[in-house]
């Protein structure tokens, strides 16, 4: 079983454990980006980027999914708006590749097939399933 | 007899209303309000943040998303600066528009201060501690 396939399995697979302690390094994710949000840190034991990497894996896949349906219907308005939702997360958090794509989504003249909203979206999805297996591990490495 | 009248300056209000439709935005903006002993109102949608000032007036400050469904943040920062009730209070805005225009549409408009996306958490925190006017230091600061 590879790394990828070991961090972007569902976790009741027990799989997880398998993911070392120390940092792997991911153009995916900025981590020092990420982590500069512990000085946000509260004194209840919670762990925030625990936090935020949990909301940003809920909320992002419905906002892809809305991006792709979106364009499915020619609703570029609603295309743009998801695009625009999920730049934002991401920027904060250091999810770098899936900024720009939005960043470039947002830009694009959707009415233009040659300006490759399709193949934006393809790449969107590729780039945020790495930055899913990035952000999984470096969770896993702040529950060690 | 001499009557005196007394006058008590009303009270600031502890509380920040949160307006994003963004979970991750919410809980960080949320998370740092609460470091500044404030309580915290938030909403997902702007509708719920207008239906909550509509009846509500006592809240220290409000922090608007820009890009919201049904009811956009520029659009309750006009609602709230019309209100007599409610233009005492300091606005926030937050965003990832690029574009110098809504910057410059949301101060226009009667914003106190505009936060744009991505932001550090030291600019989170100090937007914040400038907007509820707290000078309490963060556990980094101190």
């Amino acid at each position: 079983m590879s790394f990828d396939q070991v961090n972007s399995g569902p976790r009741e697979t027990g799989a997880l454990h398998l993911i070392p302690a120390v940092r792997i390094p991911s153009d995916a994710l900025d981590v020092e980006v990420l982590n500069a949000f512990e000085e946000l840190q509260s004194d209840d034991g919670s762990d925030l980027i625990i936090e935020l990497i949990d909301l940003y894996l809920q909320d992002a896949p419905p906002q892809i999914l809305a991006i792709g349906k979106a364009s499915g219907s020619a609703e570029w308005a609603q295309l743009k708006r998801a695009a625009h939702n999920l730049k934002g997360s991401s920027s904060t958090l250091g999810v770098r590749h899936v900024a720009e794509i939005c960043e470039k989504l947002e830009a694009a003249n959707c009415l233009d097939p040659s300006d490759g909203v399709e193949a934006l979206i393809q790449l969107l999805e590729y780039k945020f399933a790495k930055a899913r297996q990035a952000l999984a591990a470096e969770r896993q490495r702040r529950l060690v | 007899m001499e009557t005196f009248r007394v006058k008590f300056k009303q009270a600031i209000p502890n509380r920040v209303l949160i307006a994003d439709d963004d979970p991750v935005m919410r809980h960080l903006v949320t998370t740092t309000v609460k470091q500044q002993d404030c309580e915290v109102v938030v909403v997902n949608v702007g509708r719920e943040a207008y239906r909550i000032l509509q009846s509500d007036s006592q809240f220290r400050a409000a922090i608007l998303d820009m890009t919201m469904p049904f009811l956009e943040g520029l659009d309750l920062i006009r609602y709230m600066r019309s209100e007599k009730r409610l233009m005492r209070i300091p606005i926030m805005m937050i965003t990832a528009e690029q574009d110098i225009k809504l910057m410059a549409s949301s101060f226009s408009a009667g914003a106190t201060a505009f936060l744009p996306k991505p932001f550090t958490p030291e600019q989170l925190q100090s937007a914040i501690r400038m907007l509820i006017g707290n000078r309490k230091w963060t556990k980094r600061a101190a």
